[in-house]
C-alpha cells in the first residue's frame, strides 16, 4: 500500500504587505516565495523513508502540509489512500514537529494524558501506555511529575517522540527528530525508528544528519528549493563501485612518506601514523610494497564507497545551477 | 463533544495557572471589601452603594478576565507552535476553538462565582453588624431601661463579628444556589444576565484572537465592549441626526457618513446594555434600564445572547479553519 502519495504538491508563500527589517520598512508588493514546487512523492507501507535536503529546501513545508498545519497552494496529497485531514487517518498517525514546543504549564504525565484524550484513547489504555512511553523514550524517573517548562531541549524532544507514539500509530512522521540530541540520544532515536519498522510501522522523517539517515533509511528523497532532485532506494542511488582506498600505516621513514605522497590523493601524518587515500588497486600495491620494504606496520586498509553525504552534496550542487537558470528564465518570462 | 470538553478543561488548567487571573480576582475582592467601608460615607441607602459597586466589579472584572486571559489563549498556541501537534490529532479546528471558548468561559464563571460569594458575604455581614445589633450582642437589659455589659466588651465585640462573618459566608454560599431573602432579591438575576453578557464578549475576544495579535485583539474587544455598552446613546445619536435632517434619506455629506457609520457599529456589535439589569435590581422599577423598553422578557435576551455567541463562534471557526500556521 502507498502510505503517503503527493501529486504535484506546491506551496507558495505570499509575504506580508509591509515588513519591518532592521528598523527599515520594506514593502512587499506581490512578493512570493515558492517553498514547494510540484512535489511528487510515494512512501510505501513498512519502510523508513528519509526526506533530505539543505536548509530551506521545503522539507518542513512538505511535512506541515501532510499534517494539516499548512494548506497547499496547488496539487494534492493522500495519506493511507484518504485525502488530507481525514480524522480516521489522523488517528493512525504520530507526528513530531521540528523543535517541538508543548503546553509548558502541564506536567509530563498530564501532557501525555491530554494528548491521549485528544486521540480518543480510553482511560485504561492511557494508564498502560503512558508509563511505558516514558521508559521507551528514555526520560528520567522524575520526568512524569516535572512541568514541561522545566524540561531540557533533549527531554522535550523525547517527550515529543512519546506523544507521537502514544496512539501506537501506523505511520510515524518525524521532522528533524534528532535535532537537539547528543550522540547517545541520536542513537536511541535511531534504535526506536528501527524498532518501529520491525513492528511493521511506516516511518517518514526529515533530517540533516545524513550519516544517521544512511544507516536506517530504506529509501530517501532529496529535495532542494522545493523541487525533488532524486528519490529511490539507497543501495541503488549510491554508487556501489569502490571509489578509493584508505590506508593507515605506522613506522614509515620520512623518505618513504615523501615517496608515497605523489601517489596518494591525500597523505596526512598523525602521531607516527600516516593516513593515505589512494585511487586504484595499482597504487595500493605500490604502497604495500613500500610498507613491506620499510618494515613498517600496516594498521588498516579500507576500500571506500560513496556515502550518502557525498551523493547528497553531488546531487544538490549538480542541480543548483539548473535551478538558478530555470528561476532566472521564469523571472524573465 | 468529548474532545471539546478535553480542550476546555485543559484551557481552564492553563488559565488558572496564569498569574494575571489572580491579580484581577484579588483586586476585585479588595474593591468589594472596601465597598462595605466606603458605604459608611453614603448619606442614605449605604447598601445600595455596596450592591452597585459589587455588581459593577463582578461585571467589569469578568470582562477584564475575558480580555486579558482570552486574547492570549489562541495566539499563544500559534505563536509557541503547540498548535502543530494539536491540529495533527484527530480533531476538527472548530472543536479546538469551541474548547478554548468554553474553557475560558468556565474560568470566568468560576471567578464570577467566587466574586459573587464574596459580594453576598459583604452584604450579609454589613446587614448583620448594624450598630443596634452590635449593641444587643455587647449589652443585655437587666431591668427595663438599665443595660449591662455581657462580659468583656472587647472580646464580645470580636466574637460577635467573627460569628457574623461565618454566618454571612454560609448564607452567601447558599444564596449562590438559589436561596434569596429581601436583601438579595433579584441580585442573582443581575449576575446571571451579566454572565450571559460576558459569554457574548468572550466569544468576540476568541474571534479576534483567531486572526490578530493580542494587542489588536484587546483593542478590538475593548471597542466592541464600549460600542456595545453605548448602544442606547448611539441609537439616540442616529435618531437625532435623522431628525435634524428631516429623515434618513435627507442626510448628506458628513452627517450621512456619521449616521451610517454609527448605524453599522450599532448593528454589528451586540447590545450589551440588554444584559445590564443593575438599575432594576438596585434602584427599583422607576430606574429601569432604558433599553428595557425594547426587550422586557429575559428569555428574549437569553436567545439574543446565545445567537450572538453562536454566530461569532461560527465566524471564528471559519477563519481558523482556513488559517496556515507558519
Amino acid at each position: 500500500m502507498i502510505v503517503i502519495d503527493t501529486n504535484k504538491l506546491t506551496k507558495v508563500y505570499t509575504h506580508d504587505f509591509i515588513d519591518v527589517e532592521h528598523g527599515r520598512i520594506r514593502f512587499n508588493f506581490f512578493r512570493r516565495t515558492v517553498a514547494l514546487d510540484h512535489l511528487d512523492l510515494e512512501v510505501r507501507e513498512g519502510e523508513i523513508f528519509g526526506l533530505l535536503g539543505p536548509n530551506g529546501a521545503g522539507k518542513s513545508t512538505t511535512i506541515k502540509i501532510l499534517m494539516g498545519i499548512l494548506f497547499p497552494t496547488s496539487g494534492s496529497a493522500r495519506i493511507m489512500e484518504r485525502p488530507l485531514g481525514d480524522k480516521t487517518v489522523k488517528g493512525q498517525i504520530g507526528f513530531l514537529p521540528e523543535n517541538p514546543a508543548f503546553c509548558d504549564y502541564l506536567k509530563g504525565h498530564e501532557f501525555l494524558n491530554y494528548y491521549g484524550e485528544l486521540y480518543g484513547m480510553t482511560r485504561d489504555r492511557r494508564r498502560r501506555r503512558i508509563p511505558e512511553l516514558f521508559g521507551l523514550v528514555g526520560l528520567p524517573d522524575h520526568a512524569p511529575n516535572l512541568p514541561l517548562k522545566g524540561y531540557s531541549k533533549g527531554m522535550l524532544q523525547r517527550i515529543g517522540l512519546a506523544q507521537a507514539l502514544l496512539n501506537d500509530p501506523k505511520l510515524v512522521v518525524l521532522d528533524e527528530p534528532q535535532s537537539g540530541l547528543d550522540p547517545l540520544g541520536r542513537k536511541e532515536i535511531r534504535d526506536i525508528i528501527l524498532a518501529l519498522k520491525e513492528e511493521g510501522k511506516t516511518v517518514f522523517f526529515s533530517s540533516h544528519i545524513l550519516s544517521d539517515a544512511e544507516l536506517i533509511c530504506d529509501r530517501v528523497a532529496i529535495i532542494n528549493r522545493g523541487c525533488l532532485i532524486s528519490i529511490g532506494e539507497l543501495n541503488k542511488l549510491l554508487n556501489t563501485k569502490i571509489k578509493d582506498y584508505e590506508i593507515v600505516a605506522s613506522g614509515l621513514s620520512g623518505a618513504a612518506i615523501e615517496a608515497l605522497r605523489p601517489r596518494a590523493q591525500k597523505c596526512i601524518e598523525r602521531e607516527g601514523d600516516v593516513l593515505m587515500i589512494v585511487p586504484t588497486e595499482t597504487e595500493v600495491n605500490e604502497v604495500m610494497r613500500i610498507v613491506v620494504n620499510e618494515k613498517a606496520r600496516l594498521v588498516s586498509l579500507t576500500p571506500r564507497r560513496e556515502t550518502l553525504e557525498e551523493y547528497f552534496i553531488r546531487e544538490v550542487s549538480r542541480h543548483a545551477p539548473d535551478e538558478e537558470t530555470a528561476r532566472e528564465g521564469a523571472a524573465n518570462a | 463533544m468529548h474532545k471539546i470538553t478535553v480542550i476546555a478543561l485543559n484551557t481552564f488548567k492553563e488559565a488558572v495557572r496564569n498569574k494575571v487571573l489572580y491579580f484581577l480576582l484579588i483586586f476585585a475582592l479588595i474593591i468589594m471589601g472596601f465597598s462595605g467601608v466606603i458605604s459608611d460615607l453614603s448619606i442614605a441607602a449605604p447598601e445600595k452603594l455596596i450592591k452597585d459597586l459589587g455588581l459593577a466589579s463582578i461585571d467589569f472584572f469578568g470582562f477584564l478576565i475575558a480580555v486579558f486571559v482570552g486574547i492570549y489563549l489562541v495566539y499563544n498556541e500559534i505563536d509557541k507552535r503547540t498548535i502543530y501537534t494539536i491540529v495533527s490529532k484527530p480533531i476538527d479546528r472548530c472543536q479546538f476553538i469551541l474548547g478554548k471558548y468554553f474553557g475560558l468561559l468556565f474560568t470566568i464563571y468560576v471567578n464570577i462565582a467566587i466574586m459573587s460569594l464574596f459580594f453576598f458575604a459583604v452584604l450579609y455581614f454589613r446587614e448583620s453588624t448594624q450598630p443596634d445589633m452590635v449593641n444587643k450582642a455587647l449589652y443585655h437589659e437587666i431591668t427595663p431601661g438599665k443595660w449591662e455589659a455581657a462580659g468583656n466588651p472587647a472580646i464580645q465585640y470580636y466574637l460577635f463579628h467573627a460569628k457574623q462573618f461565618g454566618l454571612s459566608a454560609g448564607k452567601a454560599f447558599i444564596t449562590i444556589f438559589g436561596y434569596t431573602e429581601p436583601l438579595t432579591q433579584g441580585l442573582m438575576r443581575v449576575i446571571l444576565m451579566s454572565a450571559l453578557g460576558l459569554a457574548v464578549i468572550t466569544s468576540f475576544a476568541i474571534f479576534y484572537s483567531t486572526f490578530s495579535t493580542p494587542t489588536l485583539s484587546a483593542v478590538f474587544t475593548f471597542l466592541t465592549f464600549i460600542i456595545g455598552s453605548l448602544c442606547e446613546d448611539i441609537l439616540r445619536y442616529t435618531d437625532k441626526l435623522a431628525e435634524k435632517a428631516g429623515g434618513v434619506n435627507m442626510l448628506t455629506g458628513a452627517d450621512s457618513l456619521k449616521y451610517w457609520f454609527a448605524w453599522a457599529a450599532m448593528h454589528i456589535t451586540p447590545n450589551l446594555g440588554l444584559f445590564d439589569k443593575r438599575m432594576d435590581a438596585i434602584y427599583g422599577s422607576e430606574f429601569v434600564n432604558p433599553l428595557d423598553r425594547y426587550v422586557t422578557v429575559d428569555w428574549v435576551v437569553v436567545v439574543y445572547g446565545l445567537l450572538y455567541v453562536g454566530g461569532v463562534l461560527c465566524l471564528a471557526s471559519m477563519i481558523f479553519n482556513r488559517r496556515n500556521f507558519k
